[in-house]
């Protein structure tokens, strides 16, 4: 990335710097992803959006609220929480600042996704900038909507390619009254698919199910008394070492799990995964077999996301094997100068994504290298 | 209006030497050709639209599919894909001298996984039929549009289609995970994955609720959800529309999450309750429909909540649905309600504007006024959790009211957008509002959609003339609504 940058405060000011800037722009949020993906062109000017930030507007009665997409969540989180109500979005990284317009380009998400979904399922209208300084607007302030096509969806998971997203309309959830955590050991990570099925086979519905430090962990949201009887009901249903955490083991429990998710280790490569949920037991035994460690797994949706040497090879099989298996897998942190691939094999769709893309921003001006090689950087542009 | 009941010589030729290729590539029965089979595929919901395609192809698996693309791609000819054509904004409208793909043959359902709670599904299969597949093992798929019974999967995806309860559970895009698609060139492309965990843009995302413009869709991979443990429905009269819509904006304050709150004014019920006798107070100016599900106990606890809200708000009879065939009845009233409406009126238009949830006493006041000053009464039966309105224009046709009733339906739709909301909430724009996409976007806002559009089809063959409003078809104008038959059958109901 080259050393200019700039710090827009509007709407037209973005649009502004994105036209009239020459050569290739990043946006940039709060930085927390900088290195997900692949890597941006050397030569790019970023483009911080962190200047269009705070609630544009918030109907607490329609449960939306629309901002700046370099609104940190947590900030906005905060604001919410005083109407009692929330993005039902936790991904880990939220804890370091990270901004709406972030955490929505990379298709983060936390373990919440298990009963909200991701931010593509929580955005329901996009402003957006275009590589030549469109501004263009889709979706709305309402939840149910199916006028014209959904441009937030092209741009959730875009890593900023395609266009600049500059506001962001959230359908909003109730902050829920209590909540409790109930635990079960998991022997060992083949175990997994089965350890999650326990829980979902029973009709407490939990929120989130993750497995962290050789735990399952099946978060309870509602009323005090629902949580309550849930839980207990969850303990027998799940028989022996099922526990309710107190509620300051849960929030150690949970922390240590946005810990792991969020490692920013100087010697790996964090990688995220995504299978179908009964091979994830498998393929993650098969991965730390590989040298791979610090797992989180979500054995209800088939999420995981793990550690593992920050070796070409290494990071290359993991890819082909999730590949095998018909998933995805990401590039998250990773040592600055490890030169480990940010993507697996190219799937059927990169012809789409590239005429999507040439249709877009001919010259591939914005985030150019983030999604190479399945949209290779134009020949003879800078790289 | 497009009505044609001839086809021009130049266009026969034209259709013969299609014809004569998609037999090479399909058996013969599944090529239609004759002016009786084609016109079977003339008009879709939307029976004021009409337009007899050239051919109409019936392939049976994606590479058949993908074979009638290509010949469609190398003669530049349009082609529109079609499920049960129960859509009701013109989607699955025929252009001329097009081709209608018809994806009835592909109606397998390939694989339901129990463990991994997913559906695997060829885009013909009938909404309904996943979750009667599903059922044995305790599974459901939860998108519930009106005309289940009847719908595709594949149309589904077209639409982003939803349903009463998608206002706890979310639209059809929320339940898609994967999908096979076929693109205007004839190439075979997945989007989406396995999890919901993305690499990459989300192409799934763009596709769905695109109508039919973007390729067209093969297989589909759904979640499935584990059935509630409980259900609790109750029906719930209140003196006003206004008091209604408060008792919504309370539960909404209550942070109580329905599986569905449903709304419906005494025109409505009159109409439900003289097709089925479910039980409504007909003098009652309104009443809502309010179903919660999930664990027992949260259920019960937040259902005496619901009741309280009711009463404090001057609920005037409080009717708990406490069996299964109880709760059969309710719904079914509220089902039927849309096709009763023939009942009390000989022609009526159906209009699906979305406002946000805080406006809805103000917009259906304002809708009141508009039907008066006009002359024409309107009858409204829908979605109030998420704000979709379903107001039916009355009208009759040989009164000649139907130009009057077609442009209050029109102000209606634009009212939803000026007050914050959308042109369609769930049956999307098609050929039918079209011409009023540009009160709700910018130009460049519809520009740069169509640069979407050029990404996935770059020759525009994939359902022309459809979303983008375009100076031939708005300068058309539609002829009146006729309820599908199907409807008329009392099989399937709209809203
Ligand atoms: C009585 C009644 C009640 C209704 N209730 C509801 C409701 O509650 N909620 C709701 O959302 N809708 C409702 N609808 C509208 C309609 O049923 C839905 O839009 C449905 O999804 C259409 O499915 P279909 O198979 O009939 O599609 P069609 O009408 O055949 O096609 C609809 C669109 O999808 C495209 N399409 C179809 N198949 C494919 C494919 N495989 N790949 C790509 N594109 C394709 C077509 O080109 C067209 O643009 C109702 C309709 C009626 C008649």
């Amino acid at each position: 990335m080259s050393t200019t940058s700039l710090s827009p405060g509007s709407l037209v000011e973005l649009r502004d710097a994105v036209r009239d800037t020459p050569g290739p722009v990043v946006a940039t949020g709060a930085g927390t992803a900088a290195d997900w993906g692949g890597a941006v062109a050397a030569d790019a000017t970023a483009v911080s959006v962190a200047g269009l930030s705070g609630v544009i507007a918030h109907n607490p009665g329609d449960m939306t609220v629309s901002v700046g997409a370099g609104t940190p969540l947590s900030d906005l989180q905060a604001t919410l929480a005083e109407s009692g109500q929330r993005v039902a979005f936790d991904a880990a990284r939220v804890r370091r600042g990270a901004t709406v317009g972030g955490l929505f380009a990379t298709a983060d998400a936390g373990p919440l996704a298990l009963g909200f979904g991701s931010l593509r399922d929580l955005v329901i209208g996009v402003t957006v900038v275009l590589a030549d300084g469109t501004v263009a607007r889709s979706g709305g302030h309402v939840i149910k909507n199916v006028a014209g096509y959904d441009l937030a969806k092209l741009l959730h998971g875009a890593y900023g390619t395609f266009g600049i997203v500059a506001e962001v309309v959230l359908r909003l959830h109730p902050v829920s009254a209590a909540t409790r955590t109930v635990a079960l050991p998991v022997a060992d990570l083949a175990a997994l698919p089965a350890a999650g099925r326990a829980v979902t086979d029973t009709p407490v519905e939990a929120g989130a199910l993750e497995v962290v430090d050789g735990r399952l962990l099946a978060l309870l949201e509602g009323t005090e008394a629902g949580v309550d009887g849930r839980a207990t009901r969850l303990v027998e249903l799940l028989g022996g070492a099922a526990e309710v955490l107190s509620p300051a083991d849960a929030d150690a429990a949970w922390d240590a799990h946005r810990a792991t998710v969020d490692r920013r280790p100087d010697d790996a490569a964090v990688l995220r995964v995504g299978v179908a949920p009964t091979r994830l037991g498998d393929l993650l035994t098969g991965l730390v077999d590989l040298g791979g460690s610090h797992v989180t797994a979500a054995p209800a949706t088939g999420v995981a996301t793990l550690s593992v040497p920050a070796d070409p090879g290494v990071v290359e099989t993991v890819h082909a094997r999730v590949a095998a298996l018909g998933g995805t897998s990401t590039l998250r942190a990773h040592p600055a100068g490890a030169d480990v691939p940010a993507w697996g094999p190219t799937p059927t769709s990169a012809v789409v994504l590239r005429s999507v893309a040439a249709a877009f921003d001919p010259d591939q001006r914005l985030g150019r290298g983030r999604l190479a090689p399945w949209l290779p950087v134009p020949t003879g542009a800078s790289a | 209006m497009t009505s044609m009941s001839t086809t021009t010589t130049a266009a026969s030729g034209t259709a013969t030497a299609l014809a004569r290729e998609f037999a090479a590539v399909l058996p013969e029965t599944c090529v239609i050709t004759d002016e009786v089979g084609l016109r079977s595929y003339e008009c879709d919901g939307l029976t004021g639209f009409r337009q007899v395609p050239a051919v109409v192809v019936l392939p049976r698996d994606t590479e058949e599919v993908a074979a009638c693309v290509r010949i469609c791609a190398r003669h530049r000819v349009p082609f529109v894909a079609r499920g049960a054509g129960t859509g009701l904004s013109g989607g699955a409208l025929p252009v001329v001298d097009g081709v209608v793909i018809s994806l009835q043959k592909l109606r397998r359902i390939l694989e339901i996984d129990v463990e991994n709670r997913r559906a695997v599904l060829e885009p013909g299969v009938f909404n309904l039929d996943i979750s009667r597949a599903a059922g044995p093992h305790g599974l459901y798929y939860a998108p519930d549009p009106s005309s289940q019974q009847v719908c595709t999967i594949g149309g589904n995806v077209a639409e982003n289609s939803g349903g009463a309860h998608c206002l706890k559970y979310g639209f059809t895009t929320n339940h898609v995970l994967e999908m096979e698609v076929v693109l205007a060139d004839g190439s075979v492309v997945t989007l989406g994955g396995p999890t919901a965990e993305q690499a990459g843009p989300d192409l799934r995302g763009v596709f769905l609720g695109s109508e039919g413009t973007l390729g067209i869709c093969t297989k589909v991979t759904v979640r499935l959800l584990r059935k509630p443990e409980a259900v609790r429905t109750v029906l719930a009269d209140f003196p006003s529309v206004e008091a209604a819509g408060e008792t919504v904006g309370a539960i909404v304050d209550a942070a109580i999450v329905p599986a569905a709150v449903e709304m419906m004014d005494s025109l409505a019920m009159e109409a439900a309750e003289a097709a089925v006798g479910a039980g409504y107070t007909v003098e009652s100016p309104s009443a809502l429909i309010i179903e919660l599900d999930g664990p027992a106990e949260e259920c019960d606890e937040q259902f005496a909540e619901i009741t309280r809200i009711c009463e404090e708000h001057g609920s005037t009879r409080i009717h708990v649905a406490d069996s299964a065939d109880e709760r059969a009845r309710v719904w079914k009233g509220r089902k039927a309600a849309f096709a009763a409406v023939g009942r009390i009126s000989p022609d009526y238009i159906v209009q699906d504007g979305v406002v946000p949830r805080t406006r809805l006493a103000e917009v259906l006041a304002q809708i009141a006024t508009m039907g008066s000053e006009v002359g024409l009464r309107v009858a409204n039966v829908f979605h109030a959790g998420d704000g979709n309105l379903h107001p039916l224009v009355l009208y009759s046709e040989s009164a000649g009211e139907h130009d009057k009733a077609e442009d209050l339906s029109s102000r209606i739709a634009e009212l939803c957008v000026e007050l914050g909301g959308s042109l369609s909430g769930e049956h999307g724009i098609g050929a039918d509002k079209a011409c009023s996409m540009g009160r709700m976007f910018t130009d460049d806002d519809l520009a740069v959609m169509q640069r979407v559009r050029t990404g996935f089809d770059a020759a525009g063959l994939c359902n022309p003339g459809k979303i983008f409003p375009t100076p031939r078809l708005c300068g058309e104008r539609p002829g009146p609504f006729r309820p599908h038959p199907l409807e008329e059958a009392g099989v399937i109901s709209r809203l």
